[in-house]
């Protein structure tokens, strides 16, 4: 086994979890929402993509900004159909209604795109380097700068603008938010735009690397899940750290024992982690 | 013109009835004081004002702000328009600094009827925030929160100031203090309508006092006379002993 090889991939890999999570992260832990939607949403910008990629002969990046906005408006209409729940922050109705649109999302896919396999062309996929021996394509090299460059932009976002603070006392106390005149609501649809969006770069970065199916959704961003809860929930500094950890953990049980049980595998890590450690790679 | 009019608010929790019919108004340059028993309604009719509610809420009646109706605005719209309410119990973010819970501030604009007050002029009525910046709320003491409530609503541009009990859980020492800056924002001409369950102190700096029993206002006076009223002598000064003959 080469040792550096499997690092660099590992690290390509947890980038890859790392930026599918990052929506969620904000979602849950900024603004106390739930999406279980999420990987439909990965499915259709990668499909939006593909169409606009195949079907209107746009270039990649074309399509991919195509898809992106498609997905930030998609965003904006389901939080308002959901604004009362949201505002209510009924979160065990948001779980189902949500789960509910990720199912419409899938069936209107299917329908529209079809259910057959297709592979999303990147031309940077196209792309290889070698470095001491080390293999790595440009996709790889995009996966990983955007994903470390959107985790700084998020941190920023919350940590250092008006904007931000607003969220952070939303997930705080949206009652007291009103008090304070903020416009609730309209925080709540910025933040759900903002996850559409960051989802659907995800996609167009990620599902480059692997067939696109009308099906593929949930199984697509599990790891989502267990990202979110080991970097401590909401937490963006422990979200980039252990979707990398859990990535390069990846790589290493792939090469090592078998990539078919890489997902269980990453389960048993969060469980044993959940245990030792409850507040996750929280820095607080 | 009042600043504030409220009439005929009634507002209910569920099926029980909190508050019922409540006529108020507050002029400018007028502290109000409305004192009651704990669970009479007092913390429910300042809030009706703010149309702002912890729980579930249902406010009917009418609420005017100089003159123009408010009972149908969003509690956001209101805090905007100049209604600045502090409520009681936890009233500031504890997890952003000092600095940051001031930056959540809208812009105010440039109306008639709105007391201005920069950054600058709230840390100096309130010198320790300005040592205290960096920090987050939930380190502040519970008096330099009640500062920050205060400061915060004072730079959101306030027509009207909404108090709950700035000075619960606070030193002597500093009730006074929170209330004489209350008291001198008054006199530069800002309206206020303060809930105070230290009724004695409320009388020394108000105006004018509303006397709330089981969500009903059963009094209303200038405050040299309602400190001669029986219900309030036998109930919250101490008995009959301090009233003249």
């Amino acid at each position: 086994m080469n040792v550096a090889q499997q690092l660099v991939n590992g690290l390509v890999i947890g980038s890859g979890f790392a930026c599918v999570a990052l929506g969620w992260t904000i979602l849950l832990g900024a603004a106390r929402l739930v999406n279980f939607a999420h990987g439909q949403m990965y499915m259709l910008a990668a499909f939006i993509c593909w169409f606009a990629l195949t079907r209107w002969g746009l270039d990649f990046t074309a399509a991919a900004v195509v898809a992106v906005l498609a997905m930030g408006v998609l965003g904006i209409l389901m939080q308002s159909a959901m604004s009362q729940l949201v505002v209510s922050q009924n979160l065990t109705s948001l779980m189902i209604v949500t789960l509910g649109f990720g199912y419409m999302i899938q069936g209107a896919a299917g329908l529209g795109f079809g259910g057959s396999p297709h592979a999303l062309a990147s031309p940077a996929d196209k792309v290889q380097y070698q470095i001491g021996g080390i293999w790595f394509t440009g996709q790889d090299l995009i996966i990983v700068t955007v994903t470390l460059a959107l985790y700084a932009g998020v941190w920023l976002l919350l940590n250092r603008t008006r904007q931000g603070a607003m969220v952070r006392a939303i997930a705080e106390d949206p009652k007291l938010a009103q008090i304070f005149g903020i416009n609730t609501w309209l925080v709540y649809v910025a933040v759900f735009m903002l996850e559409a969006v960051l989802v659907a770069i995800a996609a167009v970065l990620v599902a480059p690397k692997t067939p696109i199916l009308t099906s593929m959704g949930f199984e697509e961003v599990i790891m989502t899940f267990v990202v979110v809860v080991l970097g401590g929930v909401g937490n963006v500094g422990g979200a980039l750290v252990a979707g990398l950890a859990l990535g390069i953990f990846t790589a290493f049980f792939g090469a090592l024992v078998s990539p078919a049980y890489t997902t269980a595998a990453s389960f048993a890590v969060l469980l044993a982690f959940l245990t030792l450690r409850p507040e996750g790679f929280s820095f607080r | 013109m009042n600043v504030l009019d409220a009439a005929d608010l009634t507002v209910r929790y569920g099926g029980s009835v909190a508050l019922r019919d409540a006529t108020l108004a507050v002029g400018a340059g007028r502290l109000v004081a409305v004192a009651g028993a704990n669970g009479a309604g007092k913390s429910t009719l300042v809030n009706a004002c703010a149309g702002w509610s912890r729980g579930h809420a249902s406010i009917a009646g009418d609420v005017r702000l100089d003159g123009r109706s408010v009972a149908r605005l969003a509690a956001y719209r209101r805090a905007r328009l100049g209604i600045q309410c502090v409520p009681e119990g936890k009233n500031v973010f504890g997890e952003l600094t000092v600095e940051e819970n001031f930056a959540l501030v809208p812009a105010v604009p440039r109306e008639a009827g709105r007391h201005v007050f920069s950054r600058e002029d709230v840390l100096g009525l309130f010198p320790r925030l300005h040592e205290r910046r960096t920090h987050k709320g939930s380190a502040l003491s519970g008096g330099e929160r009640q500062m920050l409530a205060i400061g915060r609503a004072l730079l959101a541009g306030p027509r009207i100031l909404l108090l709950d009990e700035p000075s619960v859980g606070l030193a002597p020492r500093l009730i006074f203090d929170v209330l004489t800056v209350v008291r001198r924002l008054v006199d530069d001409g800002l309206a206020v309508l303060l809930v105070e369950q230290n009724v004695s102190a409320a009388l020394d700096v108000a105006d004018e006092l509303y006397l709330i029993e089981r969500g009903r206002i059963v009094g209303h006076g200038d405050a040299a006379a309602m400190r001669q009223d029986e219900r309030i002598a036998q109930a919250y000064l101490g008995g009959l002993a301090e009233v003249e003959p």
